[in-house]
């Protein structure tokens, strides 16, 4: 498989701490790709960078075979490579309906002249967009609330209306920053099914950053695993879960707390 | 002038006409984009100083020196626009209120081309009086005369400005109307939102902040031409800063974020504003008249604020939409 989002030694200071510190990872066309990493590894700071939100300080973005590095996050979306944020941000005064509609492609009443002028190709466009609209609201099941505000909508479901905004934006790519977290266990297990189904059915490449192990897991073809700004080690996820030192670094910490309480309990 | 003289309303309702073209310039800034503009007089006294100046030491005939103040105001548009729109909004704020100071000094300290503080008559030097708008009173009169040799009313100069004015407003609202439901609108909705997000999907936001930035410096500019019409003469001191915010309170009375309310909110202001000129009753006769007109500016800044407190959403405004959460 080819690689279609491609980092190169990538690295991004604030004030002296490296929050990336020379990463470098490819995301396969096609895969579902998840990023892990104890907090502060870096991995929003990467998400940031690849969708051009911060110019890295040195380093290189490939996506798609052209060179994305310091184009500005607006022209890496009309690339294909659209990202979704940790905290949702939808669009609050206005409805989901609109939150959908404002992210279609290639309407020309987006330019002002032909928003006053061109009133029947608007129009036109404006018929499919509401078209695809309404069906990507059935994907994500939120078609009973179109015409509300997006701020009355609860945290989970403000997650699921900004992965419908992302798609009605004709990605080629995603990158979707904790798509679980807030989100109620059964919305999120309707939320894979749906990460699962864009892959298979749109061909959507996923890069997702993720803390539950369990999804991980099952949901990914590949795991990167990043730890003070570096990728330490990268793999299937048979195979991260096997490596030392992500064990060490992360799962480590965890097994070693789980086998103390189990000692504990033997003791007593 | 009394309360009951017709001229005097007619004259309020030209002025309420211009505010309310001045106001739309300053909705599609801030209440469709979200940019905070506090210098919107800057554009209005770009556009009529350009205007005048061409129209009275180059004799530019006064379509050709109206269109040339237009493109100043968008080039001071650009001026603003250029540095500060990647910026937070805040830095737009900042820019604005200083560059609109910094226009008004120009025109006070370069007395040769402006006529400095004594204003535009005195463009051509203390000996000479400078007029600009003779083309503007013609028409006026050309117009006047053809309705009454048509319909047989007699319309004064003024009448004539008043309808000038408001069939302009109209068909301004009517334009921006279409535009905010257009898609470009609703793109400028969504920034003023959160354009971190609508970056996100692959608009262009700086670009839409610059359009929106324009498209309210031409209609501030119009407002500042017909400003400079109607009162024949003008000077720096025609262009407080105070302007601006009338405008902001013709939109926080009328309704911020409804197209259709500036036009009641340009007359509610224009009758508050020259309203309260008729408070010469016991006890406010007790001062003299230019303490009252003070009294004048404290009443309407008191109004707002029991406006503000009691019903921010303005006249016409929806509650429901101030109240959401972010």
């Amino acid at each position: 498989m080819s690689v279609l989002l491609e980092l190169s030694e990538l690295r991004k200071s604030f004030g002296g701490v490296a929050a990336v510190a020379g990463a470098s990872f490819g995301v396969a066309d096609g895969s579902i790709t998840a990023v892990i990493g104890p907090n502060g590894a870096g991995k929003s700071t990467v998400f940031n960078l690849a969708s051009g939100f911060m110019r890295p300080d040195t380093g290189s973005i490939r996506f798609g075979g052209a060179d994305i590095t310091g184009r500005r996050a607006d022209a890496v979306a009309r690339a294909g490579l659209v990202r979704a944020f940790q905290t949702a941000r939808v669009l609050t005064r206005m409805t989901v309906e609109e939150n959908m509609r404002l992210a279609a492609r290639a309407q020309p009443g987006e330019r002002l002249g032909a928003a006053w002028l061109m009133p029947r190709a608007v129009a036109r466009r404006e018929e499919e967009v509401c078209a695809r609209a309404a069906e990507l609201l059935g994907l994500i099941r939120l078609q009973h609330l179109a015409r509300d505000y997006a701020g009355a909508l609860s945290g989970g479901q403000r997650k699921l209306l900004e992965l419908g905004r992302a798609l009605m934006a004709e990605p080629r790519m995603l990158l979707l920053d904790e798509p679980m977290a807030g989100v109620a266990p059964v919305l999120a297990e309707q939320l894979l099914d749906h990460i699962r189904v864009l892959r298979a059915e749109h061909g959507i490449t996923i890069c997702v950053i993720e803390h539950d192990m369990d999804v991980v897991m099952s949901l990914s073809d590949r795991v990167i695993v990043m730890d003070e700004g570096r990728v330490i080690a990268q793999g299937t996820p048979e195979e991260v879960q096997r490596n030392d030192k992500v064990i060490e670094a992360y799962l480590g910490r965890l097994a070693g707390a789980e086998a103390d309480r189990l000692a504990e309990q033997a003791a007593s | 002038m009394g309360v009951f003289n017709p001229a005097f309303w007619i004259f309020v309702s030209v002025i309420a006409g211009i505010y309310a073209i001045m106001a739309l310039g300053l909705y599609v800034q801030f209440s469709l984009a979200g940019l905070p503009n506090f210098g919107h007089v800057a554009f209005m006294a770009v556009a009529a100083y350009t205007m005048a100046i061409l129209a009275v030491r180059y004799q530019v005939p006064l379509l050709w020196s109206s269109l040339a103040g237009i493109v100043a105001a968008i080039a001071l548009a650009f001026i603003f626009g250029i540095p500060t729109l990647r910026l937070r909004a805040d830095y737009l704020a900042i820019a604005t209120v200083a560059g609109g100071e910094i226009i008004r000094y120009l025109a006070m300290n370069l007395p040769d081309l402006t006529g400095g503080p004594v204003g535009s008559m005195a463009m051509l030097g203390p000996t000479k009086l400078a007029m600009y708008n003779g083309g503007w009173q013609a028409m006026l009169g050309a117009i006047s005369r053809a309705v009454s040799s048509f319909l047989g009313v007699t319309l004064s100069r003024d009448a004539v400005m008043a309808a000038i004015v408001w069939i302009l407003a109209a068909l301004l609202i009517i334009l921006i109307w279409r535009l905010e439901r257009s898609p470009w609108g609703r793109v400028q909705k969504g920034i003023r939102e959160d354009d971190v997000a609508v970056a996100a999907v692959g608009k262009d936001v700086v670009a839409f902040k610059m359009q929106a930035l324009v498209l309210g410096a031409v209609l501030g500019g119009l407002s500042g031409l017909l400003l400079a019409f109607q009162i024949g003469v003008f000077s720096p001191d025609d262009f407080l800063p105070t302007l601006t915010f009338y405008a902001y309170l013709i939109l926080i009375l009328g309704g911020s974020n409804r197209i259709y309310a500036i036009p009641v909110g340009a007359i509610a202001f224009s009758l508050l504003y020259s309203g309260t000129r008729f408070l010469n009753f016991f006890p406010l006769s007790l001062f003299d008249s230019g303490s009252r007109a003070f009294l004048r500016l404290f009443l309407v800044g008191a109004l707002l604020v029991l406006f503000m407190a009691l019903r921010p959403q303005g006249l016409l405004g929806d509650r429901r939409q101030l109240m959401l959460e972010k």
